[in-house]
């Protein structure tokens, strides 16, 4: 087919919708390759930072390696053989592949349970129930109960409570009611959590461990797990799962044979996002570890000293933090864009 | 790799010495950890280097958990006092003292020390044995470091510029303009490099200004309150002038100075770009590291400037230095000496087991003793300085480093005349001064730098914050400590 | 999690209806096989993990944190002791001593910011009565109630702090983060987005590419940016000689240094807007494209008339997942100016961090307890009257 439109307007308008006039496409590439560089310079930065000493830093700017400073392996060197850069880098794969499964687990399997089964929670057991832990905190805290006799006794009350005076009352929350305090979980600021939470690990004796970060961050990231996943669970043909369930699969079954294969590319999304978000997560982290469970942020905010941040091996760090999950997210890109896109549509 | 082979050098020259003055049996403590948390960088550097040849000697195992500095005090406070006591020992600000001892949370080492020949106790000056390891009669830290602010100044520019060192403030504002901006072997260099970063370890320095004014009379009449009834001593004259100081000198200095910490001050004077810079001892040391200095040799240490003019707490005003205000003046002028922080020192958390504990006196010890500290004090990444009068005078160990025999008088005679003089400040060390210093001061310091508030807003900030803390932890009680402090034996 | 009628949807008279009580008297009288035991409750088992976890790690610190921010923590000899001071923390922050450091530094108004003012609680009250006269529900009302009231708040104090020698406290600063940083990054995205989704070679490139900031830890995005904008020997250091400027001292002054906070937090999010736009613009009705060109519209009305009503649910969506986020900011300033020049670029993270670092417990529980209120009151808003919204008229 020629193009027999005026020279102008063939600058500026496309032939087809998958074609683009050559105008627009100048100014696309010249925008997008405008962003690249942004995106890339610091992390080119940082990468030729790692292979500087001292005072190659500290007379620069130096930019380009064997043209206007020699570069070496010193502060690689020192990072991988000679610190402990091993102890926290484990650390961190370690908590951050428990927690985001666990997370995943936990929060696939009550998004599936809430899309497919109807809830109703008596109010009353939720005042009940809130009154009692408040109870149980004034006493452990104010009145030095044990907190273990304090949690039978409450959860006494409780059972008792739900057999006798709440059954009384009629108002009751539904699922999406559920759904949104679940989600709405995540608006509360780290700093407002991490106090309790250190004293509550530190009651069990599980101050730095990895246990008590993977607990800590499975938590923290049930939310949004629980807030993409619904919507792909919602987005499934009902269908097919009952055809399962009249063949006598039980509710369990079903969810693992049939609903969450049918999300992989939803749960990898989910996956990628939450990883990322525990991968790199700092303010806890340095809340709740000191020298066995130390991830891998704390020890790049660590390698701020009194004699200047050390750039170099700073650096370094960065890197070898950044290439796995970069690995990981190369494979992942196509699932991640369409499984946050499914999730954020309905929310 | 100079500095390495410099430093291996040393450690062997000392190596035979160290092996035998240790009091501990190879394999003592086979099967015993001990987690000693400190900040990061200096004061770590020392710790995980010596940790090995601890552990081969001992067999302990030693854990160094480093955090930012701004996060230690609480960091070792959290762990104790919730009865976590992961953190089997700690080395920290001397001032923190008075909060772990009023825990309950520090061992007392005097049993230890008495018992110990090879730290050679009697060696550390009798300031830091004093100030930076007792409380109330009781020995409870091994010092490993001695701190005082000093001033910096760059010999060749000055005699170039055919000035002398400042030894008043107005003359240090006078010489950092002058040099401002001007070129010195093809670099430009600031007239002034003083850190003035909020939420670091800045808010130290107002203090060396103010205090020359607000105390003359020696140290026992102490610089931050009235020893009569504890009233803040911030609303007088001396004060006001130290923050005009402040603000004037960062005309003469870096731009961002007020993004600027010492771990940034410090690399800018060593890397050659200040022309005077105030600072704890670990700039004389950094200069003279081959690696990363240019100004080897090209660097002066002297007391910190003074005034001539000192305040009268009565009424407030500035009045001129006699005989009768100024008795410590030198040649008019009223030096005070700032022991800033006082050094770090090792302290042992109550709760360790018996075991771990001797482990991590055992290498308190050994890092204290002057085989191996007469080393460490002289190489800048430690962040370790002078505090032992066998470290006061050059001998072989400053040579080996690197450090010629002028750098190394000036040097040494500027912490000697610091540590020896009558009217040296000693830092507050009372009940969470951490608060009154960290907190409120620091605030107002920035804030007042910033712009955000004028110099009579700040003065009042201050004031108010202190006497607030002063009423929530107790006027009378507070005002014993601090009268205490001061009464120390010098 | 108590008495719940467990039906499969979306059939509602489903007859497998039951009760824990009735799953009580079942197991006394009838045996039953484990596995449907655990069938017929599966609803409770599968949510009850998450609801444990939740509750443990956030209800629970949330009641424990209020009893902090109502008390006030003290060392005492080995141990510490808390001591109830009711609103005295509160208080404090907002009305007393430390009202300068969480609002601000106030001067008295002059006519504009009255009329400015005016303009703005006229704006509010008309919203509100627009409101009540069209659909009145009283839980409608009083949700608008409280958000103008939230809003009129802000803008007063950012009044109040408009004058010379007034100064934003850290409540504004937050806003500030939130508000500019927020919509950069979504005009940003977008843009990126709608370039990206144009039929060009190396697609996927970008894509990958845009989305790496994303994976840097905060931290050492924080520590890479402070690295950039060093101006003595980082490497824009000649470019700010070359322009005159020296060495340009950004972080003396309280825009400055928060514009540098602003950069480094859009250099990290912009690519979780971009990606999801993107997702959502490639996602827009192919047919109505093509029907528009044939029609000759102009790109501005494709994207007016056919792409922006197909995305903007979206867009509504992830703007809500990133406010959520934004309102944390911590590590950003704490690294660049550890919140100087004097209090400029302190966040209410880090105001809280800075209090808990020295102690002030209450004080710190305090600041995080207005945070989630402000927080939760703007996030809850945005949903109702933005994505709801934007959902309504897709």
């Amino acid at each position: 087919m020629t193009d027999d439109r005026p020279p102008m307007r063939r600058l500026f308008e496309p032939r087809t919708l998958d074609s683009i006039a050559l105008v627009p496409k100048i100014a696309t590439y010249t925008l997008l390759l405008l962003w690249t560089l942004i995106v890339l310079f610091p992390l080119y930065w940082v990468f030729v930072t790692s292979f500087k000493i001292e005072v190659q830093v500290d007379s620069g700017p130096y930019y380009l390696p064997f043209v206007d400073f020699w570069p070496t392996l010193d502060a690689w060197d020192f990072m991988l053989l000679q610190n402990n850069t091993l102890g926290p880098y484990l650390n961190s794969i370690v908590v951050a592949l428990a927690s985001t499964c666990l997370a995943l687990l936990i929060g696939s399997l009550a998004a599936y349970a809430l899309v497919r089964i109807r809830f109703q929670v008596k109010v009353a057991a939720v005042l009940t129930f809130v009154v009692l832990v408040i109870a149980i905190i004034v006493a452990v805290v104010a009145l030095d109960v044990p907190w273990i006799v304090a949690l039978g006794v409450a959860v006494a009350l409780f059972l008792l409570a739900l057999a006798t005076f709440v059954r009384r009352f009629k108002a009751a929350v539904g699922n999406n009611d559920i759904e949104f305090w679940m989600i709405s979980n995540r608006i509360m600021p780290p700093i407002v959590a991490v106090l309790p939470i250190y004293v509550m690990f530190q009651h069990l004796h599980l101050l730095d461990t990895q246990v008590a970060l993977i607990s800590t961050y499975t938590g923290v990231n049930l939310p949004i797990v629980v807030w993409l996943t619904r919507d792909f669970f919602a987005g499934i043909p009902l269908d097919l799962e009952e055809s399962a369930e009249i063949d006598g699969a039980s509710k369990f079954r079903v969810f693992f044979t049939i609903a969450l294969p049918l999300v992989r590319s939803g749960l990898a999304a989910t996956f990628m996002l939450v990883l990322i978000l525990t991968w790199n997560e700092f303010l806890l982290a340095l809340f709740l570890s000191n020298a066995n469970a130390q991830t891998m942020p704390v020890l790049v905010a660590a390698q701020n000293t009194t004699r200047g941040p050390q750039w170099w091996y700073m650096s370094v760090l960065i890197v070898i933090m950044i290439a796995p999950v970069v690995v990981i997210a190369g494979f992942l890109q196509k699932h991640i864009a369409r499984g946050l896109l499914a999730g954020a549509v309905k929310g | 790799m100079t500095l390495k082979n410099r430093v291996r050098k040393t450690i062997l020259a000392a190596g035979v010495l160290a092996v035998t003055a240790l009091p501990a049996v190879a394999g003592e403590f086979d099967g015993v950890t001990v987690n000693i948390m400190t900040q990061t960088g200096a004061i770590q550097e020392p710790l995980q280097r010596r940790a090995p040849d601890f552990e081969k000697l001992t067999g302990a195992k030693l854990n160094i958990i480093a955090v930012p500095f701004s996060d230690l005090y609480q960091k070792v406070l959290t762990d104790w006092a919730s009865g976590t006591n992961s953190v089997d020992a700690a080395v920290f600000a001397p001032q923190w003292m008075v909060d772990y001892v009023a825990g309950g949370y520090l061992e007392d080492l005097g049993p230890r020390i008495a018992k110990d020949t090879a730290i050679q106790w009697n060696d550390i000056a009798p300031f830091f044995r004093d100030f930076s390891s007792s409380f109330g009669g009781k020995t409870y830290l091994v010092p490993l470091d001695g701190d005082f602010h000093m001033l910096y100044y760059r010999t060749d520019i000055f005699d170039k510029a055919g000035l002398k060192p400042p030894t008043t403030w107005d003359e240090y504002l006078t010489d950092a303009k002058a040099l401002n901006g001007k070129e010195f072997d093809g670099q430009k260099v600031y007239g002034s490099c003083i850190a003035k970063k909020r939420n670091a370890q800045s808010y130290w320095f107002v203090t060396d200004i103010a205090g020359s004014m607000i105390q003359s009379k020696g140290t026992s009449q102490g610089t931050f309150f009235d020893t009569k009834d504890m009233k803040p001593l911030v609303d007088n004259e001396g004060f006001r002038k130290a923050l005009e100081f402040l603000k004037e000198s960062g005309k003469y200095g870096p731009p961002d100075e007020l993004n600027m910490d010492v771990s940034d001050t410090r690399p800018l004077f060593v890397s050659g770009k200040c022309a005077l810079n105030l600072d704890w001892g670990d700039v004389g040391v950094l200069a003279i590291d081959p690696k990363t200095s240019r100004v080897i040799d090209k660097t002066g240490s002297v007391l910190t400037p003074g005034a001539k003019s000192v305040v009268n707490w009565a009424t407030g005003k500035l009045e001129a230095c006699t005989a009768a205000n100024c008795p410590y003046a030198i040649d008019g002028v009223n030096h005070a000496p700032y022991a800033a922080f006082g050094g770090w020192s090792g302290g042992i958390n109550t709760k360790a087991k018996d075991k771990v504990k001797d482990a991590a006196y055992a290498f308190f010890s050994y890092l204290s003793q002057p085989a191996q500290s007469g080393v460490d004090v002289t190489i800048g990444a430690t962040g370790f300085n002078p505090y032992r009068v066998s470290q006061m005078t050059y001998n072989d160990v400053w040579k080996n480093s690197g450090m010629s025999k002028v750098a190394g008088d000036s040097y040494l005679g500027a912490i000697g005349a610091s540590l020896n003089s009558p009217n040296m400040i000693l830092d507050l060390r009372i009940p969470q001064n951490q608060k009154y210093q960290q907190v409120v001061l620091d605030e107002a310091i920035a804030r007042f730098l910033a712009g955000e508030i004028d110099e009579e807003a700040t003065i009042k900030t201050v004031q108010d914050g202190w006497a607030d803390l002063n009423e929530q932890i107790g006027t009378a009680d507070q005002l014993k400590f601090y009268t205490g402090t001061l009464g120390v034996k010098r | 999690m108590s008495r719940r009628e467990a039906t499969t949807q979306p059939a509602p008279e489903n007859p497998n209806r039951m009760s824990v009580a009735a799953v009580a008297r079942t197991e006394t009288t009838t045996p039953e096989s484990r596995d449907e035991w655990l069938d017929r409750n599966s609803g409770c088992i599968m949510v009850l993990p998450a609801v444990v976890i939740l509750l443990a790690f956030a209800i629970f610190p949330l009641i424990v944190s209020t009893y902090l921010a109502l008390s006030r923590f003290a060392l005492v000899g080995g141990s510490f002791k808390l001591t109830f001071v009711g609103l005295y923390n509160f208080r404090r922050l907002l009305f007393g001593v430390q009202q300068y450091h969480l609002l601000g530094t106030f001067k008295p108004f002059d006519w504009p910011e009255w009329l400015a003012f005016g303009v703005f609680a006229a704006l509010m009250l008309a919203w509100l009565v627009r409101y009540a006269a069209r659909a009145f529900t009283v839980l409608g009302f009083v949700g608008r109630l409280i958000s103008a009231g939230l809003a009129t708040g802000l803008v007063l104090a950012w009044l109040g702090t408009l004058a010379t020698g007034a100064y934003e406290g850290t409540l504004l600063t937050t806003c500030v983060y939130v508000v500019v940083g927020v919509l950069v990054q979504f005009l940003i995205g977008l843009g990126l987005a709608l370039l990206c989704a144009q039929p060009i070679r190396a697609r996927n490139w970008f894509r990958v590419v845009f989305f790496v900031p994303l994976m840097v830890t905060p931290v050492g995005v924080a520590y890479m940016f402070r690295m950039m904008a060093d101006m003595q020997k980082g490497p824009f250091a000649p470019v700010s000689t070359a322009l005159g400027l020296g060495a340009w001292a950004w972080a003396t002054q309280a825009w400055s240094a928060r514009l540098m906070v602003l950069i480094g937090d859009t250099w990290q999010w912009t690519p979780f807007m971009f990606i999801v736009l993107l997702a959502a613009v490639e996602n827009q009705p192919r047919d109505q494209l093509e029907a528009a060109r044939m029609d000759g519209a102009d790109a501005f009305q494709i994207f007016r008339d056919i792409t922006w009503p197909a995305i903007a649910p979206v867009a509504a969506t992830v703007v809500l997942i990133r406010l959520i986020e934004a309102f944390k900011i911590i590590d950003m300033p704490n690294v660049l100016t550890a919140g100087g020049p004097g209090l400029a670029t302190e966040s209410l993270t880090l105001h809280a961090f800075i209090a808990w670092r020295t102690q002030d417990l209450g004080g710190s529980a305090a600041v995080g307890y207005l945070l989630l209120f402000v927080s939760t009151i703007t996030c809850v808003s945005f949903f109702n009257y933005v994505v709801r919204w934007t959902r309504r008229h897709q």
